[in-house]
């Protein structure tokens, strides 16, 4: 056990697990602790089996861990499965007979039913866990407060206090880390960040059709619209709710729809017709394993090709993979801003992992940027030598101003079809030329104001992990342990990911003797993307496809033994040209 | 405000002078959505073909029906896909042969009317080409009534369709009597169901309700373009999601 424990709640859907994680993951931070917690949950309304990790700290937490320091099992039946994750010196919480360590045998059921309610079994577990940290049953009564009411706030506070006097006796004060004083913290997931900041960046319009694990930004969307001046709609199909999304964006609204790979697959079509119409739209796309339904409420970076190239024809987007929830909410504005701006898709690319993991973070993080609008109204708008209003006139940079319908005195016409600088269908091929290059330049317009890739780590020397998106934090906290072991190594993070910033990448690469991706796929997807954009031929790639997350813990190894291999290859190879030159002369 | 989708239909935006969305095939209809959600004051139609919105879009039109955005959705009718050069169309007859289906349709026609009807839309009528006046009237009526308002307009092919022309429609339209109850859904259920002998044309059923601008609780006052992006909501929701002492 190091400077963090590692604690894991498992049960049955409807046994509440996110309950007494979300209480577990909170009571820590009003106890002057950070926390990183991920779900792992199946598909399913009710039974299965699902676990809430938090893993908690002295110093803030941003990965997971695959051991359990302290397990609470609150269906019996799961002890078996989850024993095999237990850390050295581990203990395990569980309504099992147990003589010995390290499983404690609890009476669970029988705590919950004096408390008032068998479901009260999951509070007991609370009670046991805040005394095995030392966090006193007052301490977090502002949270059952806020979580429950009347009989009910009574009953859970009962069944806390069942818990932590059974612990008293018996887990001492082993599990105790310390602590700093508090201080107030945000706490929220990956999805509730990014649906915020696309909301302070002036999101107006919003659909969506429900799919795990987008569903969690539309929810924060349609909560919070009618207080935001925000209107959500529900709609029959992803396919409506791009086109629904991209009407609303034509007639002044920043609009946009969150869903998932299998949602994002219909929208394909109307994403090309937003890339031909030139209007705005953001896209909020996480991913989970594919193909097909995959493991729907698992994690996977999968998709990275696919959205890439997703649309026919050839237009300008923005692809952005924030790598925290702070960064989600931070590109969520950007996405808002620039799509607008260049009048051009932007997709917010995430995972599961990131949707649904819940940190603690400083309320300074987050910066709220004035919303500047893009939308021109009388004296500014362009016209034709005919006195039309030319919503795709073609400009140097390729952004052609633009006006929405109701203006006075102007006609807004948008067309599907190849068209002319005032918006009607031609088939005339030098109009065709003059937009197919209008459109490029404005991708190039685009690539200028291109997010650089963030370097943590050593500034240059044995190795260098790259990756995009939810993998930040891990890769990050995977180098300092390699630094520990004496390897030079840093971490990458591609927060954008298209346009691709081909040149810092080749810039960064050179100045490491060996460079792997570290992704959620089995395919290396982002490696090809390197390779492609940058000329950089990565050394190989280290990838996950089980459906869940990396974590610092198991990836150290896989990347030290692969910064070995690497080096060796090299280091004979260069022995070889070597020796070929000296017998050459 | 004219919205259309693809096909010959779906041209016609572009030879009138207004505001234009001329969007995806089979799509018209969310984008059109989409648009009055967003400025409640546009006056908004979708003008398309039979393909487009019964075909491809058949999913956005019952949806749309049971949503009430105040649209006028104009369907021209013909019965077959002319832009592709003479396939059966949703409302192509059985047994009516086109290319692609050398042998004969064996599907029945999708009855526009009768499903309009069935999911309360607000406001039906049948229109026909050849009768302008009359059509031109209902279309003016459509675009009046508030709520979602379907128009079916009977319109013969002349290049593709040579068994609905316009000696079989002269043959099988008669008005809807005046003393038709048009609040009457049964009645007016009764009427879209005919076809096989003779065909109705006119205001089949007409019950306002709410339209959906109406109901939504974030639509209302300024249209979504006009407004403006508090920081202090964004600041109370991050409050609510901060832990603080005490």
């Amino acid at each position: 056990m190091g400077t963090d424990l590692n604690i894991r709640i498992t049960g049955g859907a409807g046994q509440g697990v996110h309950t007494v994680g979300s209480i577990v993951s909170r009571m820590a931070v009003l106890w002057g602790y950070h926390f990183h917690a991920t779900q792992d949950y199946m598909s399913r309304i009710r039974g299965g089996r699902n676990s809430y990790s938090v893993r908690i700290g002295s110093d803030p937490v941003r990965a997971g861990r695959e051991e359990a320091d302290l397990l609470l099992c609150l269906d019996p039946a799961h002890i078996e499965y989850f024993l095999s994750r237990l850390s050295k010196g581990g203990l395990a919480l569980a309504d099992v007979p147990s003589a010995s360590e390290p499983v404690l045998s609890v009476p669970l059921k029988q705590m919950a039913v004096s408390a008032g309610s068998p479901i009260l079994a999951n509070m007991a577990g609370a009670g046991i866990i805040g005394c095995a940290l030392g966090i006193p049953l007052e301490a977090l009564a502002p949270l059952l407060a806020s979580d429950f009411k009347g009989d009910f706030l009574e009953k859970n506070r009962k069944a806390f206090a069942l818990g932590e006097e059974w612990a008293r006796e018996r887990m001492g004060d082993r599990l105790r880390l310390p602590r700093a004083p508090f201080s107030p913290r945000v706490v929220m997931s990956g999805n509730e960040a990014l649906a915020i900041g696309a909301l302070a960046g002036g999101c107006k319009f919003a659909a969506g059709y429900p799919m795990t694990p987008g569903t969690g930004v539309l929810s924060v969307l349609a909560d919070n619209g009618p207080a935001s001046g925000l209107v959500f709609e529900q709609a029959e199909d992803e396919i409506a709710a791009l086109n629904m999304a991209i009407g609303a964006s034509y007639a002044g609204a920043r609009s946009m729809v969150a869903t998932s790979g299998g949602g994002f697959a219909l929208m394909v079509e109307a994403l090309s017709l937003a890339g031909m119409l030139e209007t705005p739209v953001v896209l909020s796309v996480g991913m989970r394993p594919g193909p097909a339904t995959g493991m729907p409420t698992r994690t996977e970076q999968g998709e990275l090709d696919f959205i890439l190239s997703a649309g026919h024809g050839e237009f300008p987007r923005l692809v952005l993979s924030p790598g925290s929830p702070e960064e989600a909410f931070d590109l969520a504005q950007r996405a808002m801003d620039l799509a607008e701006e260049f009048q051009v898709p932007a997709i917010l690319l995430t995972d599961q992992y990131l949707a649904d993991t819940i940190v603690d973070m400083d309320p300074a993080s987050f910066e709220i940027r004035p919303a500047r609008r893009h939308v021109v109204r009388g004296a500014e708008i362009h016209r034709g030598a005919n006195g039309r209003y030319l919503r795709y006139a073609a400009t140097a940079d390729g952004v052609s101003p633009m006006a929405v319908p109701g203006e006075p005195g102007i006609c807004v016409v948008a067309g599907s079809d190849e068209h002319t600088e005032d918006g009607h269908l031609t088939e005339n091929h030098g109009v065709r030329i003059l937009m197919v290059e209008k459109r490029r330049r404005k991708g190039e317009s685009l690539a200028l104001r291109r997010l650089p890739p963030l370097l943590s780590g050593s500034p240059n020397g044995d190795a260098v992990l790259i990756g995009f998106g939810s993998t930040k934090d891990v890769i990050g906290e995977t180098v300092r342990l390699l630094a520990a072991d004496g390897i030079a190594a840093a971490a990458v993070h591609l927060r954008q990911v298209w346009p691709f910033p081909a040149k810092e990448m080749a810039e960064i690469a050179s100045r490491y003797e060996v460079a792997i991706t570290v992704e959620n796929n089995i395919t290396g997807q982002l490696a090809r993307l390197i390779r492609r954009e940058s000329g950089v031929e990565v050394s190989g790639t280290i990838s996950r496809y089980d459906g869940l997350p990396f974590t610092p813990g198991a990836l150290a190894p896989e990347a030290r033994k692969r910064i070995w291999e690497a080096r060796s290859t090299r280091t004979s190879r260069t022995r070889g040209a070597q020796a070929a030159e000296t017998s050459g002369s | 405000m004219l919205v259309s989708g693809i096909g010959q239909a779906a041209k016609l935006p572009h030879y009138v002078d207004v505001n234009v969305f001329d969007g995806l095939h089979g799509r018209a209809l969310p984008a059109a959505a989409g648009i009055k959600m967003s400025n409640p004051s546009l006056t908004v139609v979708v003008t398309s073909g039979d393909g487009d919105i019964y075909g491809e879009g058949g999913n956005h039109f019952i949806h749309n029906i049971r949503r009430n955005v105040d649209i006028a959705l104009f369907v021209h009718d013909n019965q077959v896909y002319g832009l592709t050069k003479g396939q059966p169309s949703p409302t192509s007859d059985t047994g009516w042969t086109g290319s692609l289906n050398r042998s004969g349709v064996i599907s029945g026609p999708f009855p526009p009317l009768a499903v309009a009807v069935s999911l309360g839309c607000g406001f039906v009528a049948r229109g026909y080409a050849a009768d302008v006046d009359f059509t031109a009237e209902l279309m003016l009526e459509a675009i009046r009534f508030k709520g979602f308002a379907l128009v079916d307009i009977l319109q013969p092919c002349v290049t593709f369709n040579k068994k609905n022309t316009y000696q079989w429609y002269g043959r099988m339209v008669y008005k809807i009597p005046p003393e038709h109850d048009a609040r009457d859904r049964m009645k007016a259920f009764a009427l879209a169901l005919e076809w096989e002998e003779r065909i109705p044309i006119g205001v089949l059923y007409r019950v306002e309700r709410p339209a959906f601008e109406e109901l939504h609780p974030a639509i209302g006052g300024p249209p979504l373009h006009a407004r403006e992006t508090s920081t202090e909501t964004v600041r109370e929701m991050l409050r609510k999601r901060t832990l603080q002492p005490g």
